[in-house]
This record gives C-alpha cells, structure tokens and sequence, in this order.
C-alpha cells in the first residue's frame, strides 16, 4: 500500500483538561519519510499530543491536516492509516498475542496473514500463542509494537515505545522504526531514551509545559534537551 | 469495513474469550440459580401463588444476571485499554456497540436456557405457551441488553464505576422489566394473545429506541 500522507500539519493545538493545559498551541509539520522524537519531562503533553495525532483526544482548538485529510472531518479514513502504541498494551489478556493480532488485522481489514508475517519480524518466541496474561513486560511491549503496525500505518505513533524491552528488543525496535521511515511514514516517537533518540532521529522537539520549546536536527539537540 | 463485518468480528472476539474462560456464562448463570432456588424456598406456597411469583422471580434473575454480564464483558475492554484499540480502529462507531450487545445477547441466552426450565420446575409451570413466553424473553433481553450495553460503556472511560453504572442503568431498563414482568403475569394467568400483543408492541418499541439510540450516540458518549 502507499503512503497515504505527505505530511502532517499541525496547527496551534490547545488542548485543556479541565484547568490543565496539556497543550498550550504547538504547531508543527510532520513530513513523511522522517522520525520526528519528541522529548520533554513529565507531564509536558507528549502523550497528549500523540493523542491528539491518534483522534483519540479532541483537541480543545487547533488543527491536524493529514496530507489533504482533516483530522475531525475525515477522522475513519485516516484512522485506516494510523498506528499506535500507547503506554497501555491494548491486548486481551485471555487471547494469544497471535490472536490479538489477526483480531485488529481483521477491524483494519487487512488480511489476517498480516498478523503471521509481524510474528516472523519481530522473531516473537513461542509465547505468541499463549494467552497474553502470561507474558512478561518485554513480551507485552514487542506484541503491542506489532499490534501497532497491523495496517502497514502512513503515520506511526509510539509512546516510550522501549519501555521493558532488553538491548536486543530495543535493537530490533531501532530496525523496525528505520524500516517504516524508509517505506515514506511519518514517524513521531516519544522517549526518554536519550540512545534510542540518537539512533532513529531525524529531528527531535522538546516540549516543555504544553508548549514547542526546541525544535532541530536529530544530532544537534542534545544541548537543548538538557537545559 | 461495513458495520455488520466488524460488529461481527468484534462479536465474534469475545465469544473466543468467553468459550476460553467461561466467566461471564458460568457466574451469571450460576447467580441466577440462586436467586430462582432461593426464592421458590422462600416463596413457595401453593400452586396458584408459585404461577403469580414466577414471572417477577424470572425477570429479576434476568435483569441481575443481566448487568452482571454486560459490566464484566465492558471489563474486559477496560483491561490493558483495549478499548481504545477498538477506538483507533477505522470502524463506524457503532459496530463497537452493536458487537458487544451482539455477543451479551448470546451470553444471556445462555443464562435463559438454563433459567426458564428450571423456573417451570421450582414454580409448577406448564409451558404450554412456550413460543410466547420466548418471544417475550427475547424483547426483554434485547432491549436490556441495548440499554446496559449502551450505558455500560460509560464505566470503560470515564471513572464511573460498576456499582455507579448499576444505579444509572437500573432506572433506564425499567420500562423493559415491567412490560416483561407484566406480559408474562398476563400470560402464566391464561390472558389470551390478544391482550399480550400490547405488551409486545411495548418491548418492541423500547427495542427499537434503545438500538437506534445505541447506535446513534455512542460516538457521542465515547468522545472526551
Ligand atoms: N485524561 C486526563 N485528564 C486530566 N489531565 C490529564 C489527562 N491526560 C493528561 N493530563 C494532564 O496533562 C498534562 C500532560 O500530560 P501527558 O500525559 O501528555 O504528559 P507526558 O509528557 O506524556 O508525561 P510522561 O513523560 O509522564 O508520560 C499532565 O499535567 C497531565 O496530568
Ligand atoms: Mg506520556
């Protein structure tokens, strides 16, 4: 499938939460082709962001371009190019990691085989047909990752996307993120992860209280993340 | 993908879980034996009187059963917040609601089976309008069902809770609970069609107003 997006425009987000002001009018483009990180302490709105990209959230004002889609008009169209992982796994617990899988691969309407080629990537062990109750952290995160992936995404979200993975996790999750950079998506990724920043980003921003307070090349932003 | 697919799919989803687990079936039914062994101990006099408890006996081992499984098949999308996998997928919003009362539907069904013969035990009945008493049942359950999965959806993103959803959604599915309790008083009594029919035409038409508002609103109810 092609990459459905060129780029995505972000355009003065507010986002509010009750007196909280998560968002406080971040405008950014997204170009496709590109790992955009996004840095900032706790609490700065990086998830409320990535929310906001996901349709999940309702932005108080502000708007998202898709390409030529507008987030709220066209939100089920542009839902059929997205892929998400949160902090939380989205799997059901008393289904395999395997049937998880092929159960989204079906509500994205894609092929259920879909679901066996993401196993054969990410190289999962056996525990991709025990139910997901059983499985470890590490384990958790490398199915949600997959499960993130199911529609072949022209926009790829991740939220602390490392979280629980070991070295060899983090390495394939490096490889994975380059993979779907270079088929043209556009990748925002949210970390900590000063490493796995350096590895993937084309360009980082930092947020800090809601706001876009740095924004440059992958390398550069070292500096400005620390101050 | 069309709204009857993925409602389909999603039905289809948790039956998988449930023929896994057996949870929901197993605890509600289980419950529901109770409240029937229970009360034909406690109210069982004669035959007449059994005839005139029976129904008010049926219907609340329904309606408890009934909330029990709808709030722990919302459960289940609460946990890990699949729920919010179901969100991003590119489905009308609609086919969340319809697949889950798809699949609480079949689950109360199950209950159903197990519930009327056991009630004709304990309470002396003769199912001779067995059609009738099915037909009644299942517009009962459809629109509880309607009503507690619509409402039930509340508790899996707000920070309402069971115990504060039941208080919600009890008052809301009255109206099915007494044209169901009543029709079936009128039927056990002997009351010809004729005078069950306006009661059909009750819980069919509830029906249809909790589908239609299901399906309508629950876009609205989900969004923050
Ligand atoms: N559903 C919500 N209701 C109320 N406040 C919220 C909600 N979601 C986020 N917030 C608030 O909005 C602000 C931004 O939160 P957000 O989750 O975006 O931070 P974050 O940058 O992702 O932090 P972290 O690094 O800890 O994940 C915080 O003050 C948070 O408490
Ligand atoms: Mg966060």
């Amino acid at each position: 499938m092609a990459v459905a997006f060129a780029e995505v425009r972000v355009k003065k987000l507010v986002k509010l939460y009750g007196r909280t002001r998560a968002l406080a009018g971040v405008s950014l483009t997204l170009p496709a082709g590109a790992v955009t990180v996004v840095e900032g302490p706790n609490g700065s709105g990086k998830s409320t962001l990535l929310h906001c990209l996901a349709l999940l959230a309702k932005p108080t004002s502000g708007s998202i371009a898709f390409g030529t889609l507008d987030g709220r008009a066209h939100a089920r169209q542009v839902r059929r190019h997205l892929g998400v992982l949160t902090h939380a796994s989205m799997l059901y617990p008393d289904l395999t990691g395997r049937e998880n899988l092929r159960f989204y691969a079906e509500l994205h309407g894609v092929p259920t085989s879909r679901a066996d080629e993401l196993c054969a990537r990410f190289e999962v062990g056996r525990f991709i047909d025990r139910a997901v109750r059983t499985y470890s952290r590490g384990q958790l995160q490398r199915v949600a990752l997959a499960r993130a992936l199911v529609a072949r995404p022209s926009l790829l979200l991740l939220d602390e996307p490392s979280t629980g993975l070991d070295t060899l996790g983090v390495q394939r999750l490096v490889e994975v993120v380059r993979a779907e950079r270079d088929r043209g998506a556009v990748v925002v990724l949210v970390t900590h992860d000063d490493e796995l920043s350096r590895q993937v980003a084309d360009r980082r921003v930092l947020l800090r209280r809601g706001r876009l307070v740095f924004d440059g090349e992958g390398s550069v932003v070292a500096e400005g993340a620390a101050s | 993908m069309s709204l009857v697919r993925a409602a389909f799919v999603i039905a289809a989803k948790d039956l998988r879980i449930e023929a896994r687990t057996r949870e929901i079936t197993l605890v509600t039914t289980f419950f529901a034996v109770l409240v029937v062994v229970l009360s034909s101990l406690s109210f069982y006099l004669d035959r007449n009187l059994a005839v005139r408890i029976a129904p008010g006996v049926l219907w609340v081992s329904v309606a408890f059963a009934g909330l029990l499984a709808v709030l722990r098949s919302w459960g289940r999308e609460r946990e890990h917040d699949a729920m919010r996998g179901l969100l991003l997928s590119p489905i009308p919003r609609g086919a969340i609601f319809f697949g889950k009362a798809i699949g609480n539907l079949l689950f109360l069904t199950v209950v159903e089976l197990v519930l009327v013969p056991l009630v004709a035990v304990f309470f002396h009945l003769e199912l001779d309008h067995l059609g009738t008493l099915a037909l009644l049942l299942a517009l009962g359950t459809f629109g509880f069902v309607a009503a507690g999965t619509l409402f039930g959806a509340l508790g899996v993103r707000s920070n309402a809770r069971d115990l504060s959803l039941s208080v919600v959604i009890f008052p809301l599915i009255t109206p099915a609970l007494l044209g169901g309790v009543v029709a079936t008083r009128e039927l056990f009594a002997g009351a010809p069609w004729v005078e069950i029919a306006g009661w059909v035409q009750i819980l069919a038409a509830f029906d249809l107003v909790f589908f239609g508002a299901g399906w309508l609103l629950f876009d609205a109810l989900l969004s923050d």
